[in-house]
């Protein structure tokens, strides 16, 4: 048992907790742009395993992971760009509109990959990916070293973009405008600002945000394979963050480490347990915070209420005596 | 509410299809493939010979069943898309009952195989349902992750405790005694008499919804919850139903599988056939008559287009980019069709403007 709990609690769980909680950290992050400005977006795991293969396909043709990144990146912008035409523009249901999304990314993916690498994958290829970084004086240090040292780019990257879009959000006009256009459009019309503007502004936001969550998970956490329905429902698992986090970015991140950690204690347990039970823990894990983050809402808001209830009494018995 | 389906949702229909078949036929083209070879491939893929028709309306079938369930659920306001789950779950345990109970009657077996994939796949819908009525849990996320857990679930199933006694399946159940497998209608096609019973469920949902008062109330509580709870509808109750029989039939659908067309439980029994079918929904606006329409079409598509990978050489993924190209167009439709009212009213506002100009012009 001891030595079970020493295999849970090593240094490489904790690397592999950054390492899986930095795709759903990405997504998480657009996420919140787009639910910051009202649109419910669930289309995030299509555009997950759209960045996904643009990744692999631009390291391929160009012979350079960052190059691949690059691609990711700028597809997501296309990507956000089409969800905004029809949910902005057109005014279509955003639910059908992600859901399609979601279907027409697994078609797409599977008829590219196919049409370019031929049936069997990328397995045969060789595509440049993404490779570790030690950071030098931090790399010695023993436990938290180990954890912080060695990891991709986009792992460090992910922690700069944490604060960016914390202060894009919280600290600038802009951010400002991107939360109005979702609370109290007709206010912000009034101000001046078109809400759909701004919509269209968090739409791309969470393209580029998703296309680089793709990028990261198959040129850094697969090392350059791309696997069909790769995104495993991790823009879901995304989604479910956001909301836990009320989309703030910074908190977002913090939930995506949550599933991370899951995760990385999933794939410890293997050896013990059976890998399909391990597997499901992640996303049992998503159910229950979002039915925590409910209840404890709804305890939250009905013990307001009683505070409410006993702090109005009092002066109602003073004024009878 | 009459019939909802009208001359313009039949026109947009037709429409989005042939935007749709023309943007497939860029993609071939831009993949190096000709367009008129392929489509005449996916053509005689899907009618070439009665065991392709057979396959086209079982997997209609399928499509069918369980956009009906996506049907229900959207009726009542919850969104059920953890039928993928359901019909899974559904299935491994049916083939299982099949395998436990093997000696006896199909009389008996069927039906008590019926009735576990039923249960369970109810009882899987169950959760969500209860999550969203009791605390408003968002479904959407629940039912999604479920599906995820039971896809997990059934492959431990099928490789650990439930496994084929064959060595060569590696993740399967046992195999279905012969004896009861339902009949075939066509040889060498997975069309079997379970297309009549799936059939008259059809009809059975669409007539309880559009002639019924638990119909109409259904209806109520999906439009205006308020105002059906105020009417002193139960709309806690009706949901949790909706959800729980929305689960059944995905069950069900798992089970019709088997016993149709696979015969044991493996991964294939379903491929993402619910998010499908959740399409297929969306675009029928959640109407039964136009889910079932809609389902035969997408189906001629899938079952063609397997035929066009193997003639032509085609990733038969194209399918399911056609079948989305549909979907955007239809859920754009009405955004396109006030777009392009709003610019005739335009227009003829200025006209008008215009010609009062000139009248005031004449007047001077």
């Amino acid at each position: 048992m001891i030595e079970i709990l020493a295999q849970v609690f090593s240094a490489g769980t904790f690397t592999q907790m950054l390492r899986s909680a930095t795709p759903v950290a990405l997504a998480a992050m657009g996420g919140s742009m787009t639910e910051h400005a009202g649109i419910m977006n669930i289309g995030m795991d299509g555009m997950i395993l759209m960045g996904a293969l643009i990744g692999v396909l631009g390291s391929y043709m160009f012979g350079s992971a960052a190059a691949g990144v690059m691609a990711a990146v700028l597809f997501g912008i296309l990507v956000g760009l089409f969800f905004a035409l029809f949910v902005v523009k057109l005014r279509s249901d955003e639910f059908i509109i992600g859901c399609a999304l979601n279907v027409f990314a697994n078609g797409f993916t599977a008829y590219v990959s196919r049409s370019v690498f031929g049936f069997s994958g990328t397995s045969g290829y060789e595509i440049d990916y993404m490779q570790p970084i030690d950071i030098p004086v931090i790399g010695d240090i023993p436990f938290i070293g180990e954890i912080l040292s060695g990891n991709t780019a986009l792992v460090y990257i992910t922690w700069i973009l944490v604060l960016v879009m914390w202060a894009f959000v919280y600290r600038t006009p802009r951010g400002f405008y991107i939360r109005a256009a979702g609370e109290k459009p007709e206010t912000l019309r009034t101000a001046g600002i078109s809400p759909e503007r701004m919509k269209w502004l968090a739409s791309i936001l969470c393209g580029m945000l998703c296309g680089l969550s793709g990028a990261y998970l198959s040129l850094g956490y697969l090392n350059g394979t791309f696997v069909e329905g790769m995104s495993a429902s991790r823009g879901f698992i995304a989604f479910a963050c956001v909301i836990f986090a009320a989309a703030n970015p910074a908190k977002a991140y913090l939930a995506a480490l949550m599933f991370g950690f899951f995760d990385a204690i999933g794939l410890r347990l293997q050896n013990y347990i059976s890998s399909d039970l391990t597997s499901a823990i992640p996303y049992a894990i998503t159910i229950i915070m979002m039915v925590y983050v409910v209840v404890s809402k709804e305890r939250r808001r009905r013990s307001g209420r009683a505070a409410a209830k006993t702090s109005a009494a009092p002066p109602a018995e003073g004024a009878g005596t | 509410m009459r019939v909802k389906i009208n001359y313009r949702y039949i026109a947009s229909l037709a429409a989005s299809l042939a935007v749709a078949l023309l943007i497939g036929a860029v993609i071939l083209m831009v993949s190096g493939f000709n367009p008129v070879e392929a489509y005449s491939a996916l053509l005689s893929g899907a009618f070439s010979n009665a065991r392709h028709i057979g396959d086209v309306l079982e997997y209609a079938m399928v499509l069918c069943l369980c956009g009906v369930a996506c049907n229900i659920g959207s009726r009542v306001g919850i969104f059920n898309v953890g039928g993928e789950g359901q019909l899974l779950l559904g299935a491994i345990v049916s083939a299982q009952i099949g395998v436990v109970l093997n000696g006896l009657t199909p009389w008996v077996v069927i039906p008590v195989a019926a009735l576990g994939a039923a249960l369970t796949g109810g009882l899987y819908a169950l959760l969500p349902g209860w999550l969203k009525v009791k605390h408003n849990v968002n479904e959407v996320i629940t039912t999604i992750m479920l599906n995820n857990i039971a896809e997990f679930v059934c492959e431990f199933l099928a490789k650990g405790p439930w496994k084929n006694p064959d060595n060569n399946i590696v993740a399967g159940t046992g195999n279905l005694p012969t004896e009861y497998w339902f009949t075939r209608l066509a040889t060498g096609s997975n069309l079997t008499t379970v297309f009549f019973v799936a059939t008259i469920m059809t009809v059975l949902t669409w007539y309880i919804m559009q002639k019924t008062a638990t119909g109409y109330e259904m209806r109520l509580t999906g439009d205006n919850p308020r105002f059906a709870r105020f009417a002193g509808i139960k709309t806690d109750k009706l949901v949790i139903i909706g959800m729980l029989v929305s689960g059944m039939l995905c069950g069900l659908a798992g089970m019709f599988r088997v016993y149709g067309a696979e015969h044991i439980y493996k991964a294939s029994i379903s491929n993402d056939y619910y998010f499908e079918a959740l399409t297929v929904a969306m675009i029928a606006k959640y109407q039964i008559p136009a889910t079932a329409v809609i389902s035969v079409i997408f189906a001629v598509l899938k079952i063609g287009a397997q035929g066009m990978e193997t003639a032509a050489g085609v990733p038969n993924q194209i399918y399911l980019i056609i079948q989305t190209v549909v979907i955007f167009c239809m859920a754009a439709e009405s955004g396109i069709f006030d777009g392009l009212k709003r610019r005739a009213e335009d227009k003829a506002a200025k006209a008008a403007a215009r010609l009062r100009e000139k009248e005031g012009a004449a007047h001077d």
